[in-house]
């Protein structure tokens, strides 16, 4: 079987600086995957290089087995890959279902439109009670359902998701990953997910890879990266806290 | 009683290797350590990075340090003959600490950071260690684990006080208290005398070798051992008076021990301590040293971030390098050889020196090294001869910790690709019926610690040290073939030496160890360890698709590579000598795992046994 997108060998720049440094990976239909690391691995900008805001200096992406890479980003939107960016970037000013009707921009299907919106209202209840409200008033969690259900109006064969965590209490993440879950179950949305939350983001994820500087250091199933030392001790915290129960240092990666 | 020469400015006996062994008139460490101190002064002795800048510390500085922690130890009771330990990456500390036990007629012996706690547990018991230095709370929580495992240690004293505040334990200190200690029964008098009783057939130093099997044995150095071992070396080793060296390799290896302890003792070089592992090349660039003494494996490193650079260069810049490079390596063919270079071959490295080679040297902080060596390991020919072509003339050299350092090397003039080298002055080398090389001279230690039947094996009925290398001489030069005990014997009867594979392996830049098994099978495979960075640019550059180092491993197109690599070198064997079969070792394995050496070495032992189902697929 053929993977829905695949990533390999590519290297980004920005500028002199390799951001990325040779990442290869698969995400197959229906899947979950997700890339874990930490500030400055290369996450986002892997992300960037997929949807076609960055362009790789070498090496390929392909979708369904066509080369996309550096191709502008709306073509790749068409092809139906949506990323859902870092930092729940809505419209401010505009309502919630202005923010949501620009998500599917590219479709004329009017009937099929609607629908898709009462499916997200129905995935997140809170946005249909707030569809007039300005999308800048809403809390952040609620801004981070607006730009996930944005992503969904596209009915995207893919969908990347840049940290929708990120600056959530862990309460309203556990909600939104819950929804993604069943997005995931129910509506068969596959998912590429990029995560500093290890716990929650292997939770979900199907397969899982992990990002250091550039390169991908490891990748297994989420099952099995949760249950590596390393993943429990740097992305998990599980401390061992060794003979004086105050251990400040870390033992050595080896990632295995 | 024979007469004294000068060599480098130091006075020695005229004859090598009698009796007593004198460093300008000085048979022991401490005693050589107190004089250079005296006519040394203020001049730096060692630095050490501190919050980035590089702090100097003199001489006089270095002897007082070492003084506060001998008297220190001695009013924790510090008795003459007693073993302390230390457990810490390089730095002044691990210096002071080793040359304080010294001075006090102590015996030092070093741990390598990556060691477990376990091992800590043995070396401390078998050495019957009293005293542990440890670097700081990494280290410390090695102790602390194994604590009630070392009924005979005494003290733990921690250089590194940070993350330590709300600490206490009541067998811990901090270095800082006992300096505190030294300064309050601080006696110079007695200092003095404590040097001045130390003999030149004192044991001073135990080395603990990391051996390919069974449990590591302590090898038990006199003062005369290294004194000797000095001597010999300063007719090769290319240090001068106040000379810049970098330390970085492991201390409790032979190898930096003698290039970074006691060679400044005698020539009064100037040690920097690398900050850590990590940044060796940074640390390489800024002090620019005048000698390079590294492993095979920190060659080959350097090369290829070298190739990495070039590859990455602008067209022009691409062609310069390589024709820079041409022009290094005809006068290379030359020099080598210690052959006299013909005028326009000298004169195109000139041109081609001054507008490429030269910079390229600077830009490696190579551009003052007289002479490099490479020791532990073997190298590739034409390693050596691409370090000769940029200017950076490289030569090989043998030694254990059994010789204390340097046996054979080989030198400017006398240069043999491939072996390694002349025996040092006053080192006889001889092969026995066997092909074993067997090593005599003062600089050959007496025995293993507790190991009275290992010593005993150690050595031939008439005094010659086995080294457990095979080998031969041809013209004085040695060549070492491989390791006794490793000699494999297929089913079909043939004697195989693996290390001779084994090395040609490694020559690749792609192989970064390899080991040979077919002892009693049909026929020769191999385990084989990739060189993670050159085979993932290899994947890059070719576009095979890889994510973490396992499936770089399995992935088709590094298989070949590696099969066409294994293919070239079994060209070079007899049948019976081919490997038929290998299989990549598909974890990154680290210095802290079992199955490598100090040195990054496999040990086949280990590999033997951890690896099985692989080997087994294979049979």
């Amino acid at each position: 079987m053929t993977a829905l997108l695949e990533v390999r060998n590519l290297e980004t720049f920005y500028g002199p600086i390799m951001a990325i440094r040779g990442v290869s990976l698969e995400v197959h239909k229906g899947q979950v995957v997700t890339v874990l690391g930490a500030n400055g691995a290369g996450k986002t900008t892997l992300l960037k290089t997929i949807s076609g805001i960055m362009d790789p200096e070498k090496g390929q992406v392909l979708f369904e087995g066509r080369e996309i890479q550096g191709r502008e980003p709306h073509q790749i939107v068409r092809r139906g890959i949506v990323q859902v960016p870092e930092g729940r970037e809505v419209f401010p000013l505009l309502t919630v279902e202005e923010n949501l009707a620009l998500g599917a921009y590219t479709r004329t299907d009017k009937a099929e439109i609607a629908r898709d919106r009462d499916l997200v209202f129905s995935y997140f209840p809170i946005l249909a009670e707030r569809r007039l409200q300005e999308a800048g008033t809403l809390s952040g969690g609620q801004q981070q359902m607006l730009a996930i259900g944005r992503g969904l109006m596209l009915r995207p064969k893919i969908m990347l998701l840049d940290e929708p965590s990120l600056g959530l209490s862990p309460l309203l993440t556990q909600e939104i990953f819950t929804i993604l879950k069943r997005l995931n179950t129910d509506e068969g949305v596959t998912m590429m997910l990029v995560e500093q939350n290890a716990a929650v983001a292997l939770d979900l994820a199907d397969q899982g890879y992990v990002m250091e500087l550039g390169r991908i250091v490891m990748a297994d199933s989420a099952e099995k990266l949760a249950a590596s030392e390393d993943i429990q001790s740097f992305y998990l915290g599980h401390a061992n806290e060794g003979a004086r129960g105050e251990r400040r240092w870390k033992k050595r990666k080896t990632w295995r | 009683m024979s007469g004294d020469k000068l060599l480098r400015g130091v006075r020695i006996n005229a004859q090598p290797m009698t009796r007593p062994v004198r460093i300008d008139g000085h048979t022991t460490v401490p005693r050589l350590l107190r004089a250079r101190a005296q006519e040394n002064g203020d001049h730096p002795a060692h630095r050490e990075k501190d919050l980035g800048i590089w702090q100097a510390y003199s001489w006089t500085d270095y002897l007082h340090h070492v003084r506060l922690i001998g008297m220190g130890l001695r009013a924790l009771g510090l008795k003459r003959g007693d073993v302390i330990s230390i457990l810490s990456e390089d730095n002044k500390e691990w210096m002071y600490c080793d040359m304080a036990a010294q001075c006090m007629g102590a015996v030092s012996s070093g741990v390598y950071t990556t060691d477990s706690a376990s091992q800590l547990a043995y070396l401390v018991n078998d050495s019957g260690s009293k005293f542990l230095f440890v670097e700081n709370e990494e280290q410390l929580d090695k102790f602390l684990e194994v604590a009630d495992q070392m009924p005979g240690l005494q003290r733990v004293i921690i250089f590194d006080p940070e993350g330590l505040h709300a600490f206490a334990h009541d067998k811990c200190m901090l270095l800082s208290d006992l300096y505190e200690m030294g300064r309050q029964t601080d006696d110079e008098a007695l200092f003095n005398a404590e040097i001045d009783a130390v003999q030149p057939g004192d044991v001073g130093v135990l080395i603990y070798t990391s051996g390919t099997t069974g449990q590591p044995k302590g090898v038990q150095i006199t003062q005369e051992n290294i004194l000797a071992g000095m001597e010999t070396s300063l007719y090769g080793l290319p240090f001068q008076k106040h000379a810049e060296q970098l330390c970085f390799l492991p201390l409790c290896h032979i190898l930096e021990r003698i290039v970074s302890l006691y060679t400044p003792l005698v020539v009064s070089s100037t040690v920097n301590f690398a900050e850590s592992p990590e940044t060796v090349f940074d640390n390489l660039r800024e002090i620019s040293p005048h000698g390079f003494v590294a492993v095979p494996r920190v060659w080959e490193k350097i090369y290829s971030r070298v190739l990495v650079m070039a590859q990455e260069a602008t067209p022009l810049g691409r062609w310069a390098f390589a024709r820079a490079l041409k022009a290094g390596q005809a006068r290379a063919a030359y020099t080598m050889e210690g052959r006299p270079v013909p005028g326009g071959t000298a004169l195109r490295y000139r041109i081609w020196d001054f507008l490429v080679l030269a910079n390229l040297r600077r830009m490696l902080g190579m551009d003052r090294i007289a002479q490099g060596l490479t020791g532990a390991a073997p190298i590739s020919p034409e390693l050596l001869k691409w370090y000769h072509a940029i200017g950076v003339p490289l030569y090989e050299g043998f030694g254990m910790s059994e010789t204390t350092g340097v046996a054979t090397i080989n030198l400017p003039g006398h240069n043999k690709v491939g072996s390694v080298g002349r025996p040092n002055p006053g080192v006889e080398v001889r092969i026995a019926d066997d092909g074993e090389i067997q090593v005599k001279g003062l600089n050959v230690f007496g025995g293993y610690l507790n190991k009275p039947e290992k010593s005993a094996e150690a050595f031939t009925p008439d005094g010659w040290l086995r080294t457990g290398d095979v080998g031969r001489i041809e013209d004085g030069y040695l060549t070492i073939t491989g390791r006794i005990k490793d000699i494999i014997i297929t089913a079909g009867g043939k004697n195989i030496t693996p290390a001779e594979i084994e090395s040609r392996l490694k020559f690749s830049h792609y192989i970064s160890d390899a080991v040979v098994i077919g002892d009693r099978r049909k026929y020769l495979t191999c385990l084989i360890m990739i060189d993670q960075e050159n085979v993932e640019k290899f994947a890059q550059d070719n576009k095979v698709p890889f994510s973490d180092f396992r499936s770089l491993c399995r992935a088709e197109p590094v298989l070949d590579l590696i099969r066409r690599e294994v293919e070239d070198v079994n060209r070079e064997f007899a049948r019976v000598e081919q490997i038929k079969d290998f299989r990549l070792i598909d974890v990154l394995l680290t210095a802290e795992d079992e199955e490598l050496t100090a040195t990054m070495k496999l040990k086949r032992a280990t590999v033997e046994t951890r690896h099985k189902a692989l080997i087994d697929a294979m049979y």
